[in-house]
This record gives C-alpha cells, structure tokens and sequence, in this order.
C-alpha cells in the first residue's frame, strides 16, 4: 500500500476531473428531466468541438477564440440535433429516444476519426495558459485549471440549481419534467424550452470537452466514452432526478478513479471506477423500487 | 401467436389465416433451406480466401446479432453491453482450447454456459430497473470489461489463469476441431453453428417464453398482472442470449487463431445495437442482415481502399434514421419498398384504364 504522500496528488487531479464529471452530469440530468432525452453524444460533441478548437489553435488562431468556437460548436450541434430528431421522436419514450442519440455520437466518432487520424509520433492536446500558474498547499501544487475545473462544476450545479428554482424558464423545464402534455395545456412553449435544455446541454458539453482536452487527453475514444459513462454513472447514483447528488456523485467517481492510481495491484483496472459505483448504488436503490406504469418505461 | 416478420402479421386478414400461412410458411422454409444449401456446399468452391474468411466472420456475427436481436426486438431490453459479452465468450472459448484437449463442441458449450452465468450474473442489478437503466449499465458494463480484456489480455498459449504470456515469441493458433481445420471446413463449421443457435432461438419464440416476451415487451405491469413472472422470463431473455453470444465467441476464438483485445474496440460495442436496429431486430432474418452490415461492409470497404470510419458514420445515420422513420430496420422496410416500387412501376405501365389506383400503403414510422 503506498504512503499518504503518494495518495495526495491524486486528490487534486480527482477533484478536478470530478468537477468536471459534475458538470457534464448536471447537463445530462437537466436535459433528461426537461426532454426525457438521456444525450449519449454529451462526450462526442464535446470531443469534436476540442478537436475543431485544435486545430484552430495549430492554425494560429489565439486561443480563446479556440475555446470559445469549442463551446458554441458544441452548443449548435446540440441544438441542431435536438431541433431535427426531438419532434421526429417525441412520445417514443425516453429510451428510444436516448439509443438515438447514439446515432449522433457514432457520426462525430467517425468524422473526428476521419479528419484527425490517429497518426504515430506527438498526439494532440491542449494546453491553457492555466496550467502553468497555481499555489501550493503544503508539498501539493494546485494549478489553475485544476481550480476552474472544480469551481465549474460547484458553479454550474449550484446555478443550474438556482435556475430551476427560480427562473421562468427553469420553472417551465421543471413542469415539463413533471408533465409535458399539462405543461403544454398551461401554454408554456413547450418547444422553445426544449431548445433552451438543448442549447445549454451543448454548451456544457463544449466546456467539459475543452477542460477535458487539456485535463485528461485530446483522445476520440477517452472523450467520446470515457467522459460520457463517468458522468453517466453520476446521473444514474442521482437517479437521473438530483443534480446534487449528482454532483456528490461526480466527485466521488472523479477521486476514486484517481486515488486508485498508486495502488498498482488495481491501478490498471481504474477505469472500471464509474461502472462499479454506478453497478452497487443501482443494487442499493432497486431494493425500494415501485413499478409503476410511468413515461420512464422504454 | 408470435410472427416472424410483421409483415405476415399485417398482410393477411384475420379471418382467413390458416391456409395461406401454412403455404406462405412452407415457401419460405423451402426458401430458406436452399439458401442455407447453397451457403454451405456452392459458397466455399466460389469464395477466394478473403470473402472466406469474412462470410466466415458473417455466420459468427449473425449468432451475435441473433442474441441481440432477441433482446431488443422481443423482450425490449436494449443492451449497448453485447460486445462485452462476446469478449468474455472469445476469452473463456480460447481459455478452454488452449487448457484442455476436449472436443470443439463441448468448448462452444462450456464457453456459452460460462458467459451465460457471468453475464446474467453482472445484469442483475440492472435486471430489475427499467429499460434505460439497463441500456446504460450494460454501456458502462462494455467499459469495465474492455478494461478488464486489457490488462488480462488474452490467452495465448501461456499459463496460470489468465493463459497470457507477453514473453512467448511465438505464439500458437487456437485450434479448431480436426474436422474442420481448413478454412472452408471451417465457415461450413460456423453456418452450422449458426443454424443451430438459430433453431434454438427460433424454438424459444415459438414456445412459452416467446409469449413471455412479448407480452413483457408489451407492457411489464400488464405482463405481471397475466401472472408472468417479469424477472425470470428476462433473465431466460438475456441468459439465452449470453449463451448463443459465449458460442459465437468461441467460434471467433478458432476463426481468428488469434485473439487481441484492441480487435474489440469499444465503439463496436454501439456500432452492434446501430446494426441490430437497422437489419431490423423484429426478425430473424435481421439478424442475418445486421451480420452483413457488420461484418461483410467493413470487409468490401477494406477492399475498395475507403476509410472504415466512414461506415461509423452510415451506422449513425441509419440508426437515426431506422428509429425515426422505419423501427422495423431493413427486414422489414425492404419489403414494403419493393411492393411500393412494384406499385408505382405497374401503375405507370396502365395508367389509362384505371381512374384511381388504389392508395400506396405509406411507409413505416406507425409503430408507436
């Protein structure tokens, strides 16, 4: 077993990845609740949206710009999908609709991995200008990105919190997630909100793959999958209902699949990290299950 | 009363089903059987070495697809996990042939039931959730397990339990039954094989637990208050499945000699529901069609010089496209176009006479 100092590192790294796991899972949740729509493609969009702002960067551009085409790229794509495939198939339910989703995330795969082949030799990243800046607490060095990627996720959960507690909008999102056809009779613009959900499902998954980038990897695969089953597994602990537990959940997965990097008995099995947590709290949970005939059921 | 194809089910009116069906069904076994005839005797002499081995790769991946299909089209359990359980199938098959000199069969058998009783074992938790929980466990499950294959690696001939050895220079091929060691033996093997897990499945739709199914696809609560027992007929749904897959592994075991866990990518996990859907997972022959779409495209696309990713994007697009228009996939779509076609064909040769022609069925898309 290896020593507390070993371990400490990996707090900071886990924290931030967790933030970032939070913030796409609070995304996921949101647009679930107010669509019925689990979007499989978060990672996908986000990947392609990094890759686009890759480039951008290797072309010269300054790298805000970069980021910023990232999060709208994303944020479009998104909204386009949602606009295109929503109506087509509403009252399919959720499950149909989410295994569409898939569709979309199979094209970016493909299309990243056509217009940036996997060559040998130097792999793309990403780099912030925050990664060099930090503190230190103790013999731990923090830096800035690690910080962004944590209040990021603290930010958006406790907004998004706010946001639907609050606003107008927020207030129609959370009527729909109760009962879409009353909502409609009510005369909420039913469509328009669920632009809005869309809209900002996007933009979160433009912000989670350009931290990603640069946190983790500028990888398809990692992206694509890797960031969608940790978050997923967060939305699923929060049964796709609370984004604070969400969030608790997200941070939980994000440091334990880090922490168990200097156990090396068990360290190259650390990204089974999202299933396992996800695979006991589902056991846990279905004990107080109720079938009851719900829009839930596929 | 469970019907192959929905098709059948809307063509011919209630009233007067037994004659024409019994006839129709005859045709189409006929059908069927010379098709098979001609897969395992004209096929093999035909074939160079390369489609060989692709349709060899086609019978396998239909047996996947089969399971798939199963799961998706008849009881509505959408598992994105198949691949996993392919690899634990490929895994154990290898193990076995490697560890023991037992007969092929017995080693398909052993190798089903084992992935039978691990994969039933890891859906449990999920088992008793609705069905998107399941669809994403099953995602994550493909993860874990890609992981795991990773790190294990699979066996080449070493010892322990793994069966790996990174140092072995060179590496033996995983045998194949002294039967059916050449190549053409050996896809004629697989057809086989095919068949029967075909027939197997075929016999449980036809019996009490396809009626099971359907009515748990149906509606679940209405399902248990029939006095269906939910869980166990689910479970029945993805044991059986597991075990055609574990089969279907261990063919791929003697078929590819020899195995590497990057040959299962993880996007193959999704691309095998994406093909599943738009073969068309309401009948069998979807699945054939799904195990072209799988395995024989990539194998063309090879042979033309195109990037296999763009194949991933044709699979995106159809499984978006299946599940907003046509949810009966091209098995049953192909059909109604040819008919469709047909109409509008015959309609242009005799347009005088007829004032009106009667109305085209429009296409797919009705099933709620």
């Amino acid at each position: 077993m290896p020593s507390w100092a070993e371990f400490q590192p990996y707090i900071v790294t886990g924290l931030a990845l967790g933030g970032l796991y939070a913030l796409s899972g609070v995304g996921l949740v949101v647009l679930y609740r107010a669509t019925g729509v689990l979007n499989l493609a978060f990672g996908a969009v986000g990947a392609m949206g990094a890759f686009i702002a890759y480039s951008m960067i290797q072309a010269g551009d300054p790298g805000w710009i970069a980021w910023i085409t990232c999060i709208v790229f994303a944020g479009v794509v998104t909204l386009g999908y949602g606009m295109l495939f929503g109506p087509a198939l509403a009252g399919r339910g959720p499950l149909v609709q989410s295994i569409s989703t898939l569709g979309l995330a199979l094209v970016l795969f493909g299309v990243i991995d056509l217009a940036w082949p996997t060559t040998g030799g130097q792999s793309p990243s990403i780099s912030f200008p925050t990664d060099n800046g930090g503190f230190s607490v103790g013999q731990l060095t923090v830096n800035w990105t690690q910080v962004i990627a944590l209040a990021l996720g603290v930010v958006i959960t406790v907004g998004t919190g706010a946001f639907l507690r609050y606003s107008k909008l927020g207030t129609a999102m959370r009527a729909m997630a109760n009962d879409r056809e009353i909502t409609a009779t009510l005369g909420v613009p039913v469509r328009r909100v669920e632009a809005a959900a869309w809209l900002g499902c996007g933009l979160l998954a433009g912000i989670a793959g350009i931290m990603l980038a640069d946190l983790s990897a500028l990888d398809d695969t990692t992206l694509t999958f890797t960031v969608v089953i940790s978050s997923l597994a967060a939305a699923l602990i929060g049964r796709l209902r609370s984004i604070t537990v969400t969030f608790a959940a997200a941070l939980v997965i994000g440091l334990v699949h880090d922490l168990i990097t200097p156990i090396t008995q068990i360290s190259n099995y650390q990204d089974m990290t999202p299933f396992v947590l996800a695979a006991i709290a589902l056991l846990v949970m279905s004990r107080t299950q109720v079938m009851t005939r719900s829009r839930e059921e596929g | 009363m469970i019907d192959t194809d929905a098709t059948g089910r809307k063509a011919a009116p209630a009233g007067s089903r037994a004659r024409p069906i019994d006839n129709r069904a005859l045709i189409r076994a006929g059908v069927i059987a010379v098709l098979l005839l001609l897969a395992i005797f004209a096929l093999p002499p035909l074939m160079s070495g390369y489609y060989t081995d692709t349709m060899t790769q086609v019978a396998i991946y239909s047996i996947v697809t089969l399971g798939l299909g199963l799961l998706v089209g008849r009881v509505g359990l959408y598992s994105l996990g198949q691949l996993a359980v392919l690899m634990i199938g490929a895994w154990v098959g290898a193990r076995l042939l490697f560890a023991t000199s037992q007969p092929y069969i017995l080693v398909l058998i052993e190798a089903g039931l084992v992935t039978m009783i691990i994969g039933s074992l890891i859906t449990l938790p999920a088992l008793r959730l609705r069905g998107l929980y399941l669809a994403l466990i099953t995602l994550m499950l493909a993860g874990g397990v890609i992981v795991v294959a990773a790190t294990l690696n699979f066996p080449n001939g070493g010892g322990g339990f793994s069966g790996y050895n990174g140092a072995l220079l060179h590496i033996p091929a995983i045998r194949r039954p002294s039967y059916a060691g050449t190549d053409p033996a050996f896809y004629r093997f697989c057809v086989i094989v095919a068949i029967v897990m075909f027939l197997l499945v075929f016999v449980h739709l036809r019996t009490k637990p396809g009626r099971s199914w359907a009515a748990i696809k149906q509606s679940e609560p209405a399902a248990l208050a029939a006095g269906i027992n939910t869980t166990v007929y689910k479970m029945w749904a993805l044991a059986l499945s597991a075990f055609v897959t574990g089969v279907a592994g261990a063919l791929l075991a003697g078929a590819d000699r020899e195995l590497f866990s990057i040959d299962f990518p993880i996007q193959n996990s999704i691309s095998l529901l994406a093909v599943v859907l738009m073969g068309g997972a309401f009948s069998l022959a979807g699945a054939v069609i799904a195990a072209f779409l799988q395995a024989f495209l990539p194998a063309l696309l090879q042979i033309w010089g195109v990037p296999n990713d763009w194949l991933i994007i044709l699979f995106g697009i159809g499984v978006m496209q299946v599940l907003a228009t046509a949810p009966g996939g091209i098995a049953d779509q192909f059909p109604k176009d040819m008919k469709r076609l047909y109409g509008l064909i015959s309609r242009l040769w005799r347009r005088p006479p007829v004032s009106r022609p009667e109305a085209v069925p429009a296409s797919g898309g009705d099933r709620p």
